[in-house]
């Protein structure tokens, strides 16, 4: 391997100032990536790189091999197994195992027939069409992008590296899946007393309704462990949405006292080492905390340099691609789909990015094929779990109308504030028919 | 022609004899390949007897299992006429939907895999319902629709199932029911099926239902007509 960690965080680093200086983001960790050998020999055919193996680009390799076996499809991802975000939480209260939400990748790559590379990824070069990883290069025709989130703790932390990793560490956000996750299930089931924060994310990220999902859950496990202590919600925004009618019945006749919502808080100043959030709502401190900094699309847009730009030139911290057909702007034969997407109004969730995955998909074979193929619209659909004992949920379902006159894409959101069982049971079904589309 | 084959081919020739030779030859010749003909199976009641008109309460949910042991469908009676409409699959492919039989051409049945994510009536839950006029979706407010609610796929059942709105991207697959002296028959499949998808899906909880999955895809010869109530446990509607 001739690139090490350190100089993975490096690349990361040159992508990052990159983006914002200029259009070639290559430098002396692109020179040394460079000297890699090919990992694979040149297509033969069409190659399609897809990296990032979550909802978005485990779908989009399922759907271009139907779409045309003789894609060689080539799909990367850093982590060996797949584990679910959504359905963590009720995860987390233990409503279901981690069997259910946890999957191979072999499975659909065998039964697909498409190549899938238990890798890292440390470069991208668009000019040359190539892919660096840790095992060494590939060439694509085609590259997908869809590598979900990165924290973005310089908002809290500016260069502070020691503060971000204690905060990385002891108070995990958990919205990037692994051993964050297994991390916070440890810390609610050993909390004995006192108040347990979740921070909500400003602007856009993840998951929408995760962070009061989470809460419910997390009260869940204080009400069966009868703890002596309350779930605090620190959100920027002035309400809970979306679903906020059924999450706030929740926190009022499901987990009356253990759940208590703060609107308007956007944080000044996080110090994790004496416990305590400064924000626009007050001063807060707490025994234990579920951390959450602001989302970023992933590195792996940063590193392609396809990041938006806004008035000023910054970068706005998420992908610049075409709403339609997810195609870079910048460049004609990368695709960017699933959390890392803006300029359009679609939330960052499994579902929608699994939905996005088979446009893509279509939007590929069609270009190989020498077709342009026209471009629907997604749908989502996400359910959250409310109660934890019985078991009750609510859920939100948009579907996506394209206005053709003023070239915008118009949600239409249909809502159930009121929790039932029915609905909870739909959450697995959803879960597990997705699992199914993934996977088998 | 090897012997597979041949067997095969006889085998489509011993079922096509068994229909009502001009029903076959209007479906075969207007659909390009979209119906396939299965073993003609008689629709019956609960108790062994025929099922007749006057069994399928209106707007009530029947399910039944065609054309193989474990494949859900359902038979809804609409209450009024349903006219025969031309289906138009997002690929741009058509076919000529059959519309209602009886009496009153207000009987229509379709397969009950959803076609987007194949969710389907088990002993334990359906999540993919008719939602009666007087009933509609919480989420979507829509009534006289099939609607899964796993992903919110909703189907039209007065015009061949077509796709409303939602994730699906095929038409619930279509029964293709004749009626003989006011006796009710299965004959086949119009549309785009999802069996062998289901069958990919859902081996392990198909073994566990039906011990084998020969069993589970054994082509049935008659199907029990009941309300889904009675079959699954909880009838999931949203």
């Amino acid at each position: 391997m001739s690139v090490s960690r350190r100089d993975l965080f490096k690349l990361a680093g040159v992508g990052a100032i990159a983006a914002g200086l200029s259009s070639k983001p290559t430098f002396a960790a692109a020179e040394k990536v460079g000297k890699m050998e090919a990992m694979l020999p040149p297509p033969k055919g069409n190659r399609v790189v897809i990296c990032g193996g979550g909802w978005a680009g485990l779908t989009v390799a399922k759907y271009l091999k139907k779409e045309n076996p003789n894609i060689d499809v080539v799909l990367i991802e850093k982590r060996p197994n797949f584990f679910s975000c959504p359905i963590s939480n009720p995860w987390l209260a233990g409503l279901v195992s981690l069997d259910f939400i946890s999957h191979d990748y072999n499975q659909p790559a065998a039964k697909y027939g498409y190549r899938f590379i238990n890798g890292l990824v440390v470069g991208i070069e668009r000019d040359r069409k190539r892919v660096y990883t840790n095992y060494g290069y590939i060439e694509y025709n085609y590259l997908v992008l869809a590598p979900g989130i990165r924290y973005n703790y310089s908002a809290w932390f500016k260069d502070d590296k020691e503060m971000t990793n204690y905060t990385k560490i002891n108070y995990p956000a958990a919205f990037i899946p692994g051993s964050e996750h297994l991390a916070l299930k440890r810390k609610i089931e050993e909390f004995e007393k006192g108040d347990f924060i979740i921070t909500v994310p400003p602007g856009a990220y993840r998951c929408p309704p995760a962070p009061y999902e989470r809460a419910c859950m997390i009260a869940e496990v204080f009400k069966r462990n009868k703890v002596d202590g309350r779930v605090i919600i620190l959100d920027p925004k002035p309400d809970i949405a979306p679903k906020g009618p059924g999450f706030r019945a929740a926190y009022e006749q499901v987990y009356l006292g253990l759940v208590e919502y703060v609107p308007n808080a956007t944080i000044k100043e996080v110090d994790p080492v004496n416990k305590v959030i400064k924000t626009t709502a007050g001063d807060f401190k707490f025994t234990d905390a579920n951390l959450v900094p602001p989302h970023q699309a992933g590195s792996l847009v940063w590193m392609a340099d396809l990041i938006a730009k806004d008035k000023e030139g910054k970068p706005t911290g998420w992908a610049d691609q075409d709403p339609l057909t997810f195609q870079a702007k910048a460049d004609p034969n990368v695709f960017l789909l699933g959390d890392v997407i803006s300029g359009v109004p679609y939330p960052k969730s499994g579902h929608i990015a699994n939905s996005q995955g088979k446009i893509v998909a279509k939007i590929i074979a069609g270009r190989i094929a020498g077709k342009e193929v026209k471009p629907t619209l997604p749908d989502n659909t996400c359910y959250s779990m409310v109660n934890g004992s019985p078991q009750e949920a609510i859920v939100i379902n948009v579907t996506y109308e394209y206005d053709e006159k003023e070239k915008k894409i118009n949600p239409k959101p249909r809502t159930i504030n009121d929790r039932s069982k029915a609905l909870a049971d739909a959450t697995y079904e959803w879960a597990r028919a997705m699992y199914k589309d993934m996977f088998s | 022609m090897n012997r597979r084959s041949f067997i095969k081919a006889c085998s489509t020739i011993a079922v096509a004899s068994m229909i009502d030779p001009s029903v076959f030859s209007n479906l075969i010749s207007a659909q390009e390949g979209m119906f396939r003909a299965y073993k003609k199976a008689i629709l019956l009641k609960e108790d062994g007897s025929p099922l007749t008109e006057e069994d399928l309460k209106p707007h009530t949910n029947y399910i039944f299992f065609y054309p193989y042991a474990s494949t859900p469908c359902y038979i809804i009676n609409l209450g009024e006429e349903v006219k025969p409409v031309e289906v138009t699959l997002k690929n741009g492919k058509k076919y000529n939907w059959q519309g209602g039989v009886g009496s009153k051409k207000s009987i229509v049945a379709y397969s009950a895999i959803c076609a987007h994510q194949w969710s389907y009536p088990t002993k334990k839950y359906s999540f993919i319902n008719y939602y009666p006029p007087d009933k509609p979706s919480e989420v979507t407010k829509k009534a006289g629709i099939i609607q899964c609610c796993a992903h919110l796929a909703l189907y039209d059942p007065r015009e061949g199932a077509r796709v409303i709105d939602g994730p699906a991207d095929f038409p619930l697959a279509s029964v293709v029911i004749q009626e003989e002296g006011g006796k009710f028959y299965a004959i086949g499949i119009l549309g785009v099926d999802q069996f062998d998808k289901f069958f990919d899906n859902y081996r392990k909880e198909l073994r566990e239902a039906y011990g084998t999955t020969a069993k589970a895809k054994e082509l049935v010869e008659s199907c029990k007509v009941m309300e889904v109530s009675k079959y699954v446990g909880q009838v999931i509607y949203c």
